[in-house]
């Protein structure tokens, strides 16, 4: 009795050291790398940000900035009362940049989703059940391949009226296309692994094998590809925004760009038109190499267990 | 499957993707909310004047007949009059287009051939410190809005510096002295113009040529016979031109998607430097409703990224004999 416990205690600490092991291992191949550590930093502050703008904003947004003698306080350059100097309607463009953090984050996490759910669902479908179903659903998906992004959007947001998530949704739809084919690549290797055949014949249902064997398989990939197309929306909505095609009301960075080229005083006001694109490139490329990160730590386990 | 069966069956692909194409652009744009006809009148019109758009643009007539008229005419090689101009639209788009072709595709190839080249040099120097961060400053270029490079560029070079011109394509000078639209391209002001667009498209267009041969780079030197080319002596010089010659095909696929990105981002970048080209006209014809010269433009780009696709799968076939053709 005594023996079957000690078995058992050992392999309970076994169990247990490995798992902390292998999750502080993983912890440390990520930290070990400098630029995904500031990466990991730059996003925290920007998620604190839009969290807490309220708290954090010198003045509301929208808040008209006046000079001593009554006049409006136009085009200011930066100063103790307003870092980032004001906008030509007063406007103080450092609460504005903080307040821009949330929506332009938000923009990109939807489109994102929507990116990866359209393009998950595409690429499992046509991967796991083959034959008509596939070549059906990778047809539609040459022919969205055949889709500008930027001209189609600008005809549908003419069109339809425009307005926040309404932009946000045109984009995920007309981005899942490259996904979808990776995706499906994926499950078509992952389809073919023992483990799965073995589950298929002993009567697993197909639902089963997708959500349990399948998908888990695949989190990497997804994570990867919701990192770029997070990215890759908050580029393209700031590219909408700048053509005057996102709701003006939401000042998001391209909005708050817009507003900077169209207000004609861009190279005047360096203060107002540089930091909101600044933002906007660094937070993209943050995205962007947390991505990569992910898929080097991740093919480095991959390569170790193959 | 032999190769000629091979070309004929993707011709025929690409034929039936451009005829889908142009069907589902009349299908999308009649299914556009608002009334054809109220739109093509502008507003204010009165209901008779409202019929009698309707009875010349042939509006009255069963969808199907519509659908007829507007194959039949594209086939002919006739996408219609554009509403705002009443010139044809093939030689209403003709001149924007070419200002936007000379200023995306040498832009475009020039991007791949620096990225491919700086990706292949950090492929090479793989492990070390330059490989781990010089991959950052292309990244960087990437993931800014090409547009907002356009800004920077502008406020650089041209208000703060003054090197080149503010916005445009030509100066009204040479706009005068010019007799046809094609010989502005000869012109020395037309060249100072065009510097800061095509840099910024070049910028943009750094990132995944030089990402996807870095990766392929690494790839092939881990073969074996980099290693017996090594140890067989060939000259370092001779060894690098087989590793280009190898690892560029992927980037060669990129290609196409590459310049329909760069096309669809036109818009943006013709924007902030007032460049008249497709982008521009594109963006002022949704503006207004000039449905027919939307419709064309938007049959360009879908044949231009069509065509582009079946090029770069012949050009597979013939530089990478390996490659198995599927059906």
């Amino acid at each position: 009795m005594s023996e079957s416990t000690d078995i058992e205690a050992r392999l309970n600490s076994l169990l247990k050291n490995n798992f902390v092991e292998s999750f502080r291992d993983g912890i440390n191949k990520y930290l070990s790398d400098r630029i995904t550590i500031a990466c990991l930093v730059f996003l925290a502050i920007l998620v604190f940000i839009s969290v807490f703008d309220q708290f954090l904003m010198p003045y509301e947004h929208t808040t008209v900035h006046r000079t001593p003698d009554g006049e409006i306080a136009r085009l200011e350059s930066p100063s103790m009362a307003h870092p980032l100097g004001t906008t030509t309607s007063g406007e103080d463009v450092f609460s504005r940049l903080l307040f821009g953090a949330s929506s332009t984050l938000l923009t990109g996490l939807v489109g994102g989703l929507i990116i990866v759910g359209i393009g998950l669902t595409v690429g499992m479908v046509s991967g796991y059940y083959g034959g008509r179903v596939d070549s059906l659903l990778m047809r539609i998906t040459d022919f969205a391949y055949g889709i500008p992004i930027i001209p189609t959007a600008i005809v549908l947001v003419a069109y339809f009226g425009m307005g926040f998530w309404s932009s946000v949704l045109i984009i995920g739809l007309l981005l899942w296309r490259g996904n979808a084919r990776v995706f499906r690549s994926q499950v078509l290797q992952i389809k073919e692994r023992e483990h799965i055949k073995a589950a298929k014949m002993l009567g697993a249902s197909d639902r089963y094998v997708i959500t349990r064997h399948i998908l888990p398989n695949m989190m990497g990939m997804v994570v990867l590809f919701l990192a770029l197309g997070t990215g890759i929306t908050i580029l393209i909505s700031a590219g909408l925004a700048f053509l005057g095609f996102m709701d003006p009301y939401v000042p998001s960075w391209g909005v708050m760009l817009r507003n900077a080229y169209s207000s004609g005083s861009m190279t005047e006001a360096w203060w107002w038109s540089i930091p909101p694109g600044a933002m906007i490139s660094f937070t993209v490329l943050a995205i962007f190499l947390l991505g990569r990160s992910y898929e080097r730590v991740n093919e480095e386990q991959v390569n170790q267990v193959s | 499957m032999s190769k000629i069966k091979y070309y004929i069956r993707r011709l025929f692909v690409t034929v039936l993707l451009i005829f889908g194409v142009v069907s589902f652009l009349f299908i999308a744009f009649r299914l556009m909310p608002g009334d054809y006809a109220t739109t093509l009148a502008g507003g204010g019109a009165s209901s008779s004047e409202l019929e009698e758009i309707r009875e010349s643009w042939g509006l009255n007539e069963p969808l199907y007949m519509q659908y007829y008229h507007y194959m039949a005419n594209m086939v002919t090689g006739d996408p219609g009059t554009s509403h705002v101009s009443n010139e044809p639209v093939l030689s209403y788009v003709r001149a924007p287009l070419m200002n936007s072709l000379i200023l995306v595709i040498p832009a475009i190839l020039v991007a791949f051939t620096i990225g491919s080249i700086y990706g292949a040099l950090l492929g090479t120097k793989s492990g070390t410190a330059f490989e781990r961060y010089g991959i950052l400053p292309p990244t960087l270029a990437g993931t800014t809005p090409n547009f907002f490079i356009g800004i920077l560029l502008l406020l650089i070079f041209s208000s703060a510096l003054g090197w080149f011109p503010v916005g445009g394509m030509a100066g009204y000078e040479t706009y005068a002295e010019v007799e046809s639209h094609y010989e502005i391209y000869l012109t020395t002001d037309f060249w100072s113009h065009y510097v800061l667009p095509f840099t910024t498209i070049v910028l943009t267009f750094l990132y995944y040529p030089a990402l996807i041969m870095r990766g392929s780079v690494i790839d092939v030197k881990g073969q074996e016979y980099t290693y017996f080319q090594r140890i067989a002596g060939l000259p370092s010089k001779t060894r690098f031109k087989h590793l280009m010659k190898h690892s560029s095909l992927p980037v060669i696929t990129l290609l196409p998607a590459q310049t329909a990105t760069a096309i669809s981002g036109l818009v943006l970048i013709e924007t902030v430097f007032n460049w008249p080209g497709i982008g521009t006209l594109l963006f002022d014809s949704v503006l207004s409703r000039d449905t027919p010269v939307i419709q064309f433009l938007f049959i360009i780009v879908a044949i231009w990224i069509i065509f582009g696709n079946l090029i770069v799968d012949i050009f597979y076939t013939v530089i990478d004999p390996r490659i198995t053709i599927e059906d």
